[in-house]
């Protein structure tokens, strides 16, 4: 291999140096950028986005379904695969639109950045940014300040986009005054229902139908294996309900910990505020100072006039008005300089200097105090007892999880052994099948699974100790099985001839439906009963989907117009249409605003979409979607 | 010279003969991409530079918006399109600053920033968006012939609802139904199969014109 260097020197060398010569202007950086970026579940770009973006991305979704459903949330339906490429369509946008604001060099200059930051209202006080608040806040995000900032820059510079291309989306006069005329369109209709039931008389049902039907469906008549279990929960629960706790106990625990047992000293203060920032300024400080020095001259001299001067001068709109009241408040509630020297003062009625805080200068009164109490112990007693249990109850049981566990294995043929040894209850359930609803703990995928394996099914052993989740180990054995069956043919042979004869029923209703339709369009007259006529609206609440569709959707140039209608499972409905009314939209109607703002919203998110289009034929975006699916069965 | 063997002394003579044979070439490469490369870290500072000035610009801009300040939004949208052309923020500004002026009612000073956006803005996507803004803003002014001028050519398919759900409108507005039916036709075949929300919305809304004016036969 040397021998070949050595005899093509001359293309070595020159090769190095083309080696060497790009480094010496661009740095080693760009190319290495790209390293790592495989194995994402999309790339847009060539920027990945990783499964683990995603997931966090899913999971924030998840919790914005779960605030907004409440109680009727399920988990289940958010883990579909629409709702995953919902999710991943979604990050890819962004993704996009981070993108294009990168190469278009989309900026916010620190000046916005600051003005932005001082005008959102968390992290004001008394009106005024506050830099300890906007500090405490972040803090309590878990966000350094570096993260938030570089956030909200990415938001700013994506609300420029946003602010040319969906909020300046323009919505002509005429056409809002068209929506408002369609939208708000009413037809005065009257009704003729053809039931099914009217025609069951004339239904004939072949004699094989229900067997024809019956072997054909054969999924629909089948009944799913079921069992019924006899079980033991060993739970912490369980544990602690065994265990007793010595009054003596309680007692040291109370002594030990006075500090747990009682309310710390609480006071209360009225203050006069003379605003100044800290950074305001040394003219600015001096003038406040000065005032408040005049002020506290004034109190010297009649110290009854507290709460008028607070009224008058005080720049702490919330107090001022209460003569300068803030209430009760224990240590921490309040900015250090003034807490020190409101806790400083000994006694009700005792007035302070001047005290200097980040808001100004305050002149503060005590004026009352609630001192520090201990609860007595006869009010904690159960408490305590119950706290001391639950730590004791979660020691033992984490003994006893391995002697369960192996007893239930050692003594397959019965959970009695279990039972006894560890003093629990042996429970038995009713008929559960293993889809997942039978009541809790058999809702547990794992137990379900063992109950209906072999080993527990023919061999009749107990499950093992399966966790089940909240510090709670089930072990369970089968004691009745009913295999999977098919439902015999003559005990669903009426309920299917039935639902086959209402069929049919209703074919011939739609039949005879579309018949009187075609006739009453060509003009011919039909015996009919019509309903009285009444005035329908397109938003009208009381009729389903299809019937309104076919009321609005039937041409009216012509009137009286006739629109059918097959109402599903039920027969046929014919609607004689007699009057069409389209409001003509007057300037200041609400509605109008309304219906204006609610199309501008539709067009905006039109041009939108078209914009991110746009971007999508731009950058190059591939999405993993074996990666993405696959992710479903973890 | 005597630290060379012979074998290393031919070699400096290759290199030598090499040298003098390539050497004038080979600096003037590596001059050559020296300025190039000096050039275009220039540009980038250039076009960093202009951008960042754009975007405090565009800043005021917004803040004007905000404001409804039809004046100061004109201002500051005049000197991005006229200074900084070619930067993004330039045709954001012309759509920006088109909505306050319509919204303000002056469709004049509306249309002058949309008709320079829909011919010369730098980014496509938002030449087209520029058009069809501007065709909006020609129907309010009641210059209908205008108007379809703008939606005529064929444009983004992700936006030919769009043109054709305002160009319904537009021909309604001339009488002329036929045509405006067809159209509104359009849009429902355009947007059939879609699966977003709200382009099914805009869907509804354009099945209700059509329905309107005889509906679908």
């Amino acid at each position: 291999m040397f021998d070949a260097v050595r005899n093509n020197k001359k293309v070595v060398q020159v090769f190095l140096v083309m080696i060497t010569l790009p480094f010496a202007f661009f740095g080693v950086e760009s190319y290495v950028k790209n390293a790592g970026n495989s194995d994402g579940v999309a790339t847009v770009g060539g920027t990945a986005i990783q499964m683990g973006e995603f997931q966090q991305a899913l999971r924030e979704q998840q919790e914005r379904m779960r605030g907004a459903l409440g109680a009727s949330f399920n988990p289940a339906m958010m883990d579909t695969p629409e709702t995953r490429r919902a999710v991943l369509e979604n990050l890819v946008n962004q993704r996009l639109l981070a993108l294009d604001a990168q190469k278009m060099r989309l900026s916010v200059s620190d000046a916005s950045l600051r003005d932005t930051i001082a005008a959102i209202p968390a992290f004001q006080e008394n009106g005024h940014f506050s830099l300890p608040r906007y500090e405490a806040v972040l803090k309590a995000q878990g966000m350094t300040q570096a993260v938030f900032e570089g956030r909200l820059r990415h938001d700013l510079a994506l609300q420029q986009v946003l602010g040319a291309v969906a909020e300046g989306v323009l919505v002509p006069q005429s056409s809002v005054d068209q929506v408002y005329s369609v939208q708000l369109e009413e037809r005065t209709v009257s009704e003729v229902r053809l039931p099914a039931a009217q025609f069951a008389a004339g239904v004939k049902l072949a004699e094989d139908a229900a067997r024809k039907f019956y072997d054909t469906e054969r999924k629909r008549f089948e009944m799913p294996a079921q069992l019924k279990a006899e079980y033991v929960v060993l739970s912490k629960d369980a544990v602690a309900n065994q265990l007793s706790v010595a009054d003596a106990d309680v007692r040291k625990e109370y002594d030990a910990h006075p500090e747990r047992f009682s309310q710390g000293e609480e006071r209360r203060a009225s203050h006069i505020l003379i605003q100044a920032d800290k950074g305001a300024g040394d003219a600015a400080l001096k003038a406040a100072r000065e005032k408040a020095e005049a002020l506290l001259k004034q109190l010297t001299a009649k110290p009854d006039d507290f709460a008028r001067l607070a009224r008058e001068n005080s720049q702490d709109p919330g107090s001022a008005e209460k003569g300068g009241d803030l209430g009760f408040f224990a240590r921490g509630a309040m900015v250090k300089e003034f807490e020190e020297a409101a806790f400083g003062l000994k006694n009700e009625g005792e007035t302070s200097g001047v005290v200097q805080s980040d808001f100004g200068f305050h002149i503060i009164r005590l004026t009352g105090v609630k001192a520090s109490k201990s609860r007595p112990f006869d009010e904690v007693k159960g408490e305590i007892a119950a706290e001391l249990k639950r730590n004791e109850a979660a020691k033992k049981f984490a003994e006893l999880v391995e002697s369960f566990t192996n007893t239930v294995y050692e003594q397959a043929d019965s959970l009695k052994p279990a039972a006894e040894k560890f003093k629990l209850a042996v429970q038995a359930t009713d008929w559960i099948a293993g889809d997942g609803k039978a009541p809790a703990p058999f809702n547990n995928e794992k137990l379900i699974g063992e109950l209906f394996s072999d080993e527990a099914l023919k061999n009749k052993r107990n499950t093992s100790a399966v966790d089940v989740g909240n510090g709670t180990l089930v072990a369970a054995r089968v004691l009745e099985h009913k295999p999977a069956a098919l439902r015999p043919f003559e005990e669903v042979k009426p309920v299917i001839e039935k639902a086959l004869g209402n069929e049919e029923a209703v074919k011939l209703a739609e039949q005879d439906g579309e018949g009187k339709l075609a006739k009453l369009a060509k003009g011919e007259a039909v015996d009919l009963a019509w309903s009285p006529a009444r005035a329908i609206a397109r938003s009208e609440q009381g009729l389903p989907p299809e019937v309104l569709r076919a009321i609005f959707r039937a041409s009216t140039e012509k009137l009286p117009a006739y629109a059918g209608v097959k109402v599903p499972g039920a027969g046929y409905a014919l609607y004689r249409i007699e009057k069409v009314n389209r409001p003509v939209a007057k300037a200041d109607d609400p509605r109008r605003a309304a219906i204006k703002q609610q199309y501008a919203r539709v067009l905006a998110e039109q041009d939108f979409g078209a914009y991110i289009a746009a971007l999508r034929k731009r950058h190059d975006v591939k999405v993993n979607y074996a990666l993405l699916d696959e992710q479903k069965d973890k | 010279m005597a630290a060379f063997d012979l074998e290393e002394q031919e070699q400096i003579s290759q290199i030598k003969g090499w040298w003098e044979q390539f050497g004038t070439l080979v600096t003037g490469a590596a001059v050559a991409a020296a300025l190039a490369s000096v050039g275009w870290q220039g540009w980038q500072w250039y076009q960093g530079k202009q951008t960042a000035e754009a975007s405090a610009l565009y800043a005021v801009l917004q803040k004007a918006a905000s404001e409804k300040n039809t004046q100061k939004s004109r201002e500051a949208a005049g000197a991005l399109i006229e200074k900084y052309n070619g930067t993004a923020y330039a045709d954001m500004a012309a759509l920006l600053s088109a909505k306050v002026q319509a919204e303000a009612g002056d469709l004049k000073n509306a249309r002058v920033p949309l008709a320079w956006a829909a011919t010369k803005a730098s980014d496509p996507a938002l030449r087209e968006l520029a058009r069809l803004r501007l065709a909006t803003v020609m129907f309010d002014d009641k210059a209908y012939d205008e108007a379809l001028a703008q939606l005529q050519a064929p444009t983004d398919e992700s936006l030919v609802a769009r043109f054709a759900d305002l160009k319904g409108d537009i021909l309604l507005a001339q009488g002329k139904r036929e045509e405006a039916r067809a159209a509104y036709k359009a849009v429902v075949t355009a947007l059939e199969t879609t699966t977003k929300s709200e382009s099914a919305a805009l869907r509804e809304i354009a099945q209700a014109k059509l329905d309107a004016v005889g509906g679908a036969q």
